[in-house]
């Protein structure tokens, strides 16, 4: 296993690791947008043939109403089944977390995760110190409640990159599908240099 | 902006809130106000209304009398910048980069120093790489906008894409002199430090680089970046020392980096092997959690110090019960001597596990206490994945059936399963456990992707659409969707579903929808141009760009690629009837009776023939609909894509040039594909059906410069050499063609005739490799019909023990096709019995039969089992007991 910060050559093959894990899919000008605007934030796990396996997806976002700075968010997060309780999710999540403090003065981490992903969510609670900030009602495509969580970030900011890690068990998929992502997928095919 | 042919002030005050209405997007308000201009009889010609009135059209997505109206416009005033900058914008809307970049330059003739025109005509120039223009026109909008930083970093670009890494440096250089203050954290300015570190990195002036990021490190925020670099500069310049300490900073930041450790060991020059799995230890000590330390020397160490760290590894794994286990260590099987010691330390965990519950006699005797009961499933698991990767399908059928006996809900058996009758070559068995582990956890999309490729290999293609649209959106079919989403995979797997099936035009249609998937991911790239130059992350901009130059190079482009080449061969080597050819038989010299039925055989058919055709055409009509609203859905979010024709299979199949069109996907890897020799053996082929023997030469020569003992090119040069001998006896050829050629074939087989070149090379893989053996067969047959049974006897004699699956499959199929050797069925149909025997498992070897009969009983077995079970909830029922079915087991666990 390698876990390394994605390069542009590594995002079709996240998009490909996506279609095979997750149901919240995006065409491949998402992922460069992601790339290309946060080139430190998103990480792959590969196998020892260099094949992905898993990776995470990752963005800031601005300031919520009466915040002064910016987040980060997890766009997508997978890890193919068949290198589950490796605690892989759980270091590309770290990493993500880490980049995020460092070149963008991250506050907290969000992310959204279905009701029903027991699994998941275990791990983000857990795991990863995240907290149930709200529940996000029909919040997924096929009308799923989602829960949006935070983990705070300052205590990375504080001890300079030495991520604590507990292991993190089973292994599971966060992800991000709401309506106005979808859109942001569709939406970057104008000329206008309104990218995204 | 002066216009060649001014407007009064009133019109003048028009044309400007026009502008202002494109720019907004308010596209009806602009056609008013181009009629406001257009209806007062002195402008009814005014050009650049015209023009403008085009492009607005443009904007409602009313292409063609865009173009009339924009064509319009320019006629009437060839001397204005607007109306050919007008033109450029319409024609990049339409992706005709080229055509655009001219209307550009003459647009530029009348107004030479145009900002707009001049950064809309660079971004062409860098989406279509003109990287001398692009420079050009970065030299010029510097000269005008020295001020603007984006000015200086396009300039700076501009050289690093040419490759002069010096003149970008020092751009940048002169840049970062000139700014004076630099706020604390800022992003912007950290990417750009980091960028001109990388261009001092490609033009290896190392120890500047290194001068210059430790000079700015304070205002660099990407901490990884400067760590990584740093660390790697130190041991090219050789002050190891200094990268020690890095490296064991990076290694705690990450302990998962394969590259960290790696250099780490240089760095403090550890090279022993036995010396490096020691400092892995340290590393094991001080990450307990982490899998590298413990995974790593597992490559590195030898003989008896591998067997301990293997067996070190392995059983913590399978302690622990992790189901990557197999394929984290798949890799070492490779090496014959690895694998057996692994192989032999599994068979001693399993054989104590069963007997004691320990992994080894000496922890039974010394007392110690037992594994956990899991550990022997997950033993039987690693034990069937082994002999499965060894192709040993029944020791590994053995090891899965004990576990699955042992644990029957947990799914990762299941699959290994379905794997092993996958590698067996029986995917309708695969398919069925795929199916059974995906009705276990239905929530999963990893499996239940798993699940529709292997219904794909079963040829299952409807099946596989169903269990996809599970996890695809509603209202959308699961084929469009998945399409949409770009899903390359599944749409691979189709083509070559199709293609096994000989339904070509459907194959065809899933190839080209991957190509098409291709060119709108470079078409992507198109926004980033601005985008990263004004967010600054020119590292992985300069990384898009040289991704999107090699797109093609990836290998789902080879694989659809390849099999569209292969059905578009195939359609040019047996045509489709044309649908209008009608059978034409000779009625007068029938017997009334068979008269009878004749007629009575055509009426069906043309009845049958009317239904189809009105399905057909209503299906059109839905297409249609389809298409229009889908056309609407489009132009309601992006205007500016052009329409792409529709793929229709049945248009496709009947294509005119079907080599041309093979040619099509051909280049592509010619280009980027070259290292791989398939993609020369492919050309091969295209350029042998149309008879081009030089491009058959070339070929040949680059094939043979990939891998010169590669079994097919050998065939390759064979058919060449009797196509130049064919070539030559009907017309002379050209002095310099007859030089190359000469030439050539000299160097490919000397003075040898090809009947001495196919003998010697008979001779001498005759025992050795069945491929090999297979082309020479083939060879032998090619230059002599004759002696078709020789050839045929060549290959069916090989001692069948010694073959791979693949292989057996491959000279079958050509013996029971005949299009190599001829029709053999009586030789094809006796092979076929002799492969049965060795390959017990694959389908293709057994009798249709004896697979229905199979199917019948299976079909039964399951309606038995369904009756017996209703009688059971019955009986569950009145006695009010609640029985668990595996299914809620699987859902609980």
């Amino acid at each position: 296993m390698n876990i390394r910060c994605a390069k542009p050559d590594d995002l079709m093959t996240m998009q490909h690791c996506n279609l095979l894990c997750l149901p919240e899919n995006y065409q491949m000008k998402y992922y460069f947008y992601h790339g290309l605007t946060w080139p430190q934030l998103s990480y792959v796990a590969e196998d020892d043939k260099g094949n992905i396996v898993g990776y995470v997806l990752a963005k800031m976002e601005e300031p919520e109403p009466g915040e002064e700075s910016k987040h980060g968010h997890i766009t997508s997060l997978a890890v193919k089944r068949s290198y589950r309780r490796l605690g892989l999710a759980q270091k590309l999540m770290n990493q993500a977390s880490q980049a995020m403090v460092e070149c963008f003065n991250a506050q907290y981490v969000s992310l959204h995760v279905r009701k029903s992903n027991r699994a998941a969510l275990n791990l983000y609670t857990n795991s990863l110190k995240f907290k149930i900030i709200e529940v996000e009602p029909k919040y997924y495509a096929d009308g799923e409640d989602a829960y949006a969580m935070r983990r705070d970030l300052r205590e990375l900011a504080e001890d300079d990159g030495k991520p604590k890690s507990k292991d993190g068990g089973d292994e599971v998929s966060a992800h991000d599908h709401s309506k106005h992502l979808h859109r942001g997928a569709h939406n970057h095919s104008g000329h206008d240099g309104h990218c995204c | 902006m002066p216009s060649s042919d001014p407007l009064p002030p009133k019109e003048a005050a028009l044309f400007r809130k026009l502008l202002k209405c494109y720019e907004m997007k308010q596209y009806k308000n602009g056609l008013k106000l181009a009629k406001q201009i257009l209806s007062n009889p002195k402008f009814t010609e005014h050009g650049e209304t015209l023009a403008m009135k085009g492009l607005t059209l443009n904007g409602l997505g009313r292409r063609e009398e865009a173009y009339k109206y924009v064509r319009m416009g320019l006629r009437n005033d060839l001397r204005s910048h607007v109306c050919w900058h007008v033109y450029g914008l319409l024609q990049r809307s339409d992706k005709k980069y080229d055509e655009a970049i001219k209307c550009y330059r003459n647009a530029l003739k009348w107004e030479k120093d145009n900002l707009q025109i001049l950064k809309d005509l660079s971004l062409l120039q860098i989406q279509m790489r003109d990287l001398e223009g692009y420079k050009e026109t970065r030299h010029h909008l510097f000269t005008l906008r020295p001020s603007q930083h984006a000015s200086w970093t396009g300039f700076a670009m501009s050289y690093h894409l040419l490759g002069e890494h010096m003149m970008a440096n020092n751009i940048l250089e002169t840049f970062s002199q000139s700014q004076t203050s630099i706020e604390a954290h800022d992003y912007r300015q950290s990417e750009l430090l980091l960028y001109q570190n990388q261009i001092l990195i490609e033009a290896h002036q190392l120890q500047q680089a290194l001068d210059h990021l430790l000079k700015f490190e304070p205002q660099i925020v990407d901490k990884l970046a400067v760590r990584e670099t740093l660390g790697d500069l130190y041991i090219k310049l050789k002050q190891e020392d200094k990268a020690v300490p890095i490296y064991e900073s990076l290694i705690q930041r990450n302990p998962e980096n394969v590259l960290y450790y790696k250099q780490y060991m240089m760095a403090r020059r550890v090279s022993s092997p036995s010396d490096i799995v020691a400092v892995y230890r340290e590393f094991q000590q001080q990450y307990p959690r982490a899998l590298c330390p413990r995974r790593l020397p597992l490559d590195i160490a030898s003989g008896e110090e591998f067997r301990v760290v293997a067996d070190e590894y392995l059983r913590r794994g399978l302690r622990k019960g992790i189901p990557p286990l197999f394929v984290n260590v798949r890799s070492l099987h490779q090496q014959p001597e690895k694998a057996n010691i692994i192989e032999s330390l599994t068979l001693q965990y399993f054989e104590n596990l069963t007997r004691s519950g320990h992994f080894s006699r000496e922890d039974a005797d010394a007392g110690m206490p037992v594994e956990p009961a899991s550990a022997l499933v997950w033993t039987a698991l690693f034990l069937a994945q082994h002999y499965d990767y060894m192709r040993d399908t029944n020791r590994a059928l053995e090891y899965i059936n004990v576990a699955i006996d042992h644990t029957p809900t947990l799914i990762e058996l299941l699959i290994t399963k379905g794997r092993i009758f996958k590698h067996a070559g029986d995917a309708v068995e695969a398919y069925v456990w795929l199916e059974e582990a995906q009705s276990m956890d239905t929530a999963d999309r990893y499996i239940n992707s798993k699940c529709a490729k292997y219904m794909l290999r079963a040829n299952m293609i409807t099946e596989a659409e169903e269990i996809c649209a599970k996890f695809t959106r509603e209202g959308v079919s699961a084929m469009d969707n998945l399409n949409e989403m770009q899903c390359m995979w599944f749409q691979t797997e189709c083509a070559l579903a199709f293609q096994r099936m000989g339904r070509w035009g459907e194959a065809l249609k899933k190839c080209h929808e991957v190509d098409r998937h291709f060119a709108e991911i470079i078409e992507d790239q198109f926004d980033f141009h601005t985008y990263c130059m004004r967010k600054m992350t020119l590292r992985a901009y300069v990384g898009l760009l040289r991704l999107e130059d090699v797109l093609r190079r990836h290998p789902f482009y080879f694989k659809a690629a390849k099999c569209g080449i292969e059905v578009y061969m195939r359609l040019y080597d047996k045509p489709l009837k044309s649908e209008t050819t009608i059978e034409e038989i000779d009625i007068e010299n029938l017997p009334p009776s068979e008269l009878k039925k004749l007629r009575s055989k055509q009426r069906k058919a043309k009845k049958k023939a009317e239904l189809e055709s009105a399905q057909a055409a209503q299906a059109q009509v839905k297409r249609e609909q389809h298409q229009k609203s889908k056309q609407q859905a489009n132009q309601e979010t992006d205007p500016d894509a052009p329409q792409l024709d529709e793929l229709i299979p049945e248009k496709l199949e009947r294509t005119d040039e079907p080599l041309e069109k093979a040619i099509e996907f051909l280049k592509p890897l010619q280009q980027f594909a070259k290292e791989r020799i398939e993609t020369h053996l492919l050309a091969f082929e295209v350029y042998y059906r149309k008879n081009k023997l030089l491009l058959m030469l070339q070929s040949i020569l680059r094939a043979r410069a990939v891998d010169p003992e590669h079994p097919v090119l050998h065939s390759c040069i064979i058919r060449f050499m009797k196509a130049l001998a064919n070539a030559k006896k009907l017309e002379p050829f050209n002095e310099h063609v007859q030089q190359v050629l000469d030439k050539a074939t000299k160097e490919l087989i000397g003075t040898k005739t090809p009947q001495q070149l196919n003998d010697e090379f008979i001779a001498k893989h005759h025992a050795t490799s069945i491929l090999h053996l297979y082309e020479g067969a083939r060879g032998l047959y090619e230059l002599d019909p004759s002696k078709k049974q020789k050839a045929i006897k060549l290959i069916t004699s090989f001692n069948l023990s010694k073959m791979r699956l693949e292989e057996a499959v491959q000279v079958y199929t050509a013996l029971r096709d005949g299009d190599i050797f001829g029709e053999c069925e009586k030789e094809a149909d006796e092979y076929k019995l002799l492969c049965q025997q060795r390959f017990q498992y694959a389908r293709i070897f057994r009798n249709i039969e004896e697979l229905e009969a199979q199917l019948q009983e299976k079909e039964a077995a399951k309606l038995r089992a369904e009756e017996e079970q209703q009688q059971l909830n019955h009986l569950d029922t009145n006695e009010m007991s609640v029985a668990s079915t595996p299914a809620s087991i699987a859902a609980a666990s």
